[in-house]
């Protein structure tokens, strides 16, 4: 073989296991998809189907009976969690890059060890300590604890923003006889947009995605996210996979959402996050 | 925040940088008409100064607020809980009869919560191991130029937007004794010839969590080895294959040692990510058959809320917290960097 055609050849053997690794990747995706469409009765065949089979919208019919109550807690904890987040984490963010204090080396700290605490931790003292304060079963108690995943990250990924942001745009609002807070509000937050959608959509889908705090801060019975939802449905003796399959598809959609609109946003953001540099 | 000797784009900001890079444009032809300003402003009563430190920390009171309540507190009170002798009674009174380590003890002597413990060891390092091994490879292969690789890119990190406890239900479906995806590919190939019970037999419910926690975990230590690489220069490369070195003598000596750092915190922040797993375990098998998938967190659930057991279940949690706070020092000094103070925008 001469070298091109050597190269080319690998070029193609790059492809190739390429492709394997995004059909092991994708293929569960593509199996919820599939299996959602599928009646009961192909499901419990004992024979499993690669190609669609009998397609059909029962599932969906009983999933939407059943669980748009829970979509809908699903949305409200998202984006409060989001809101949440960025109530807390841009002004936070903003002085701890921009501001000279003296605690800004231990709250950094204490930020990064934050996001080595395990979810379970939190939960178990959470629970007792909501129950005592009523907050157990509510939707600021359930955000509240959501937060937790988000805000650490959010804070540190903003910082990082905040300190690629001129201190000459701050300098010039203040010339021009702004307040602290006008500065922030009027400058600040306009200039530091992309990376708030990034924090925001990263917020919504971890509060949107969350099973451990709704398991242990939520009794299951009257707010019910989608992921309780599924548990449920999981938990059940006999599962009835036709609608936990078109549940896990429900509960896939704001995850395609971001993938195709923000993710640009995304895949930096969680690379930031991780490792905050 | 780039830290030295940590590979700056690890970080993978270049975006959200040069999203403000348009920004400061208009500022700096304003910067003379400072002193009068400040002169109006410090006749006004309170020095500039002085308010702009009170409003630094006027900005951070929500952050250190929530960080008190959410993180401080009950990590302070889940090491009193772990004292005290709880039932379900006390659980409306906050505080129980102090129990001494008798909480602990009963961890120690717990089965259950002993194969917990080594379960999540065997966990952490199979994923860890899996995850490394796939996630670089994958790294590796697209940072070469090949028809298909910003696709691959783009798509390999679905698994980890996913919600955990989909996640579960999808292997759960495919790892199923009947009708699952799994069984009929290894029929189909010929690999075995009764279907698998991969849930509920003891040693493959282990391996099954485990090849399900792999999967999720591959798209993160390939999209953090993939930016490391990306800072590896290209003459450095392009040397050392002049000095006639293979692929792998490429690798070891020369791209390795440059992104050593990445691997660290990727390892590190894998290990951190792999001791919390919890979703994945109660979605797909809640801890058995026979508790043999059992890990710290699903056990420490486990004694707090189905037994209402709240002090073992938080001295469970301290061994956790001790375990996964190992790699704190090592964090944070890896991330030495992020702990400057400020960027120094208030003079």
């Amino acid at each position: 073989m001469t070298r091109l055609q050597r190269s080319r050849a690998l070029r193609w053997l790059c492809t190739l296991g390429t492709l394997a690794a995004l059909v092991i990747v994708l293929f569960p995706v593509y199996a919820v998809i599939v299996g959602s469409f599928e009646s009961t009765e192909t499901l419990f065949s004992g024979t499993y189907y690669w190609l669609p089979h009998a397609a059909t919208l029962d599932n969906y019919r009983t999933v939407i009976q059943a669980q748009s109550g829970n979509v809908l807690t699903s949305l409200i904890v998202g984006l409060g969690t989001a809101v949440l987040a960025l109530v807390v984490a841009v002004p936070g963010a903003y002085a701890l890059a921009k501001y000279r204090l003296r605690v800004t080396v231990v709250v950094v700290s204490a930020l990064l060890v934050a996001q080595i605490v395990p979810s379970i931790v939190l939960a178990t003292s959470l629970f007792v300590i909501f129950h005592w304060i009523h907050l157990v079963n509510t939707y600021p108690g359930l955000i509240l604890a959501d937060g937790t995943y988000a805000i650490p990250f959010s804070i540190l990924v903003l910082r990082a923003f905040f300190f690629s942001m001129p201190n000459e745009v701050m300098q010039a609002a203040r010339v021009d006889g702004a307040s602290e807070w006008q500065t922030f509000l009027r400058i600040v937050i306009p200039l530091a947009r992309s990376a708030l959608i990034t924090v925001a959509v990263f917020a919504f889908l971890n509060g949107w995605g969350d099973f451990i705090f709704a398991l242990t801060i939520l009794n299951g019975a009257t707010i019910v996210p989608i992921t309780l939802g599924i548990y449920t449905y999981l938990g059940n003796y006999s599962t009835d996979w036709g609608a936990v399959m078109a549940a896990g598809a429900f509960a896939m959609v704001p995850a395609a959402v971001m993938l195709v609109v923000a993710q640009r946003y995304i895949a930096s953001g969680l690379t930031a996050g991780s490792v905050v540099g | 925040m780039s830290t030295p000797g940590m590979g700056g784009d690890l970080i993978g900001l270049s975006e959200m940088r040069a999203g403000t890079s348009a920004a400061p444009k208009t500022a700096p032809a304003k910067q003379q008409g400072g002193t009068a300003a400040a002169v109006a402003r410090a006749a006004a009563g309170i020095p500039a100064r002085r308010r702009r430190h009170i409003a630094g920390w006027l900005f951070l009171t929500p952050a250190i607020l929530y960080i008190l309540f959410a993180f401080a507190l009950p990590i302070v009170y889940n090491v009193m809980l772990s004292f005290e002798q709880t039932s379900p009674a006390t659980i409306a009174d906050l505080t129980a009869p102090f129990a001494g380590l008798a909480n602990y003890r009963f961890i120690l002597d717990d089965p259950t919560s002993r194969t917990a413990i080594i379960h999540t060891f065997e966990f952490t390092f199979g994923s860890l191991v899996g995850q490394f091994i796939i996630g670089f490879s994958l790294a590796l292969l697209f940072t070469l130029r090949f028809p298909g690789r910003t696709l691959g890119r783009s798509l390999i990190i679905v698994p980890w937007l996913l919600p955990l406890i989909v996640t579960g239900l999808i292997f759960k479906f495919l790892f199923q004794l009947e009708g699952g995806a799994v069984n009929q590919l290894l029929m189909d190939v010929g690999l075995v010839h009764q279907p698998l019970d991969w849930l509920d037999t003891p040693h493959l419910a282990l391996l099954t969590v485990l090849i399900a926690n792999i999967w999720l975990g591959v798209p993160f230590f390939t999209l953090l080895l993939y930016s490391g690489l990306q800072d590896v220069p290209v003459e450095v490369k392009e040397a050392a294959l002049m000095d006639g070195a293979g692929p792998w003598q490429r690798l070891r000596l020369v791209i390795v040692p440059i992104i050593l750092p990445v691997i660290e915190v990727t390892l590190l922040l894998g290990f951190v990510f792999t001791v919390k797993v919890f979703d994945l375990v109660i979605a797909l098998t809640g801890g058995g058959p026979a508790n043999t998938t059992q890990l710290i967190t699903t056990w420490s659930y486990n004694l707090s809320f189905q037994e209402f057991s709240f002090g073992e279940g938080a001295a469970l949690n301290n061994v956790l917290l001790v375990l996964a706070m190992i790699c704190a020092p090592l964090y944070l000094l890896l991330s030495r960097g992020s702990l400057r103070r400020s960027s120094g925008a208030e003079k």
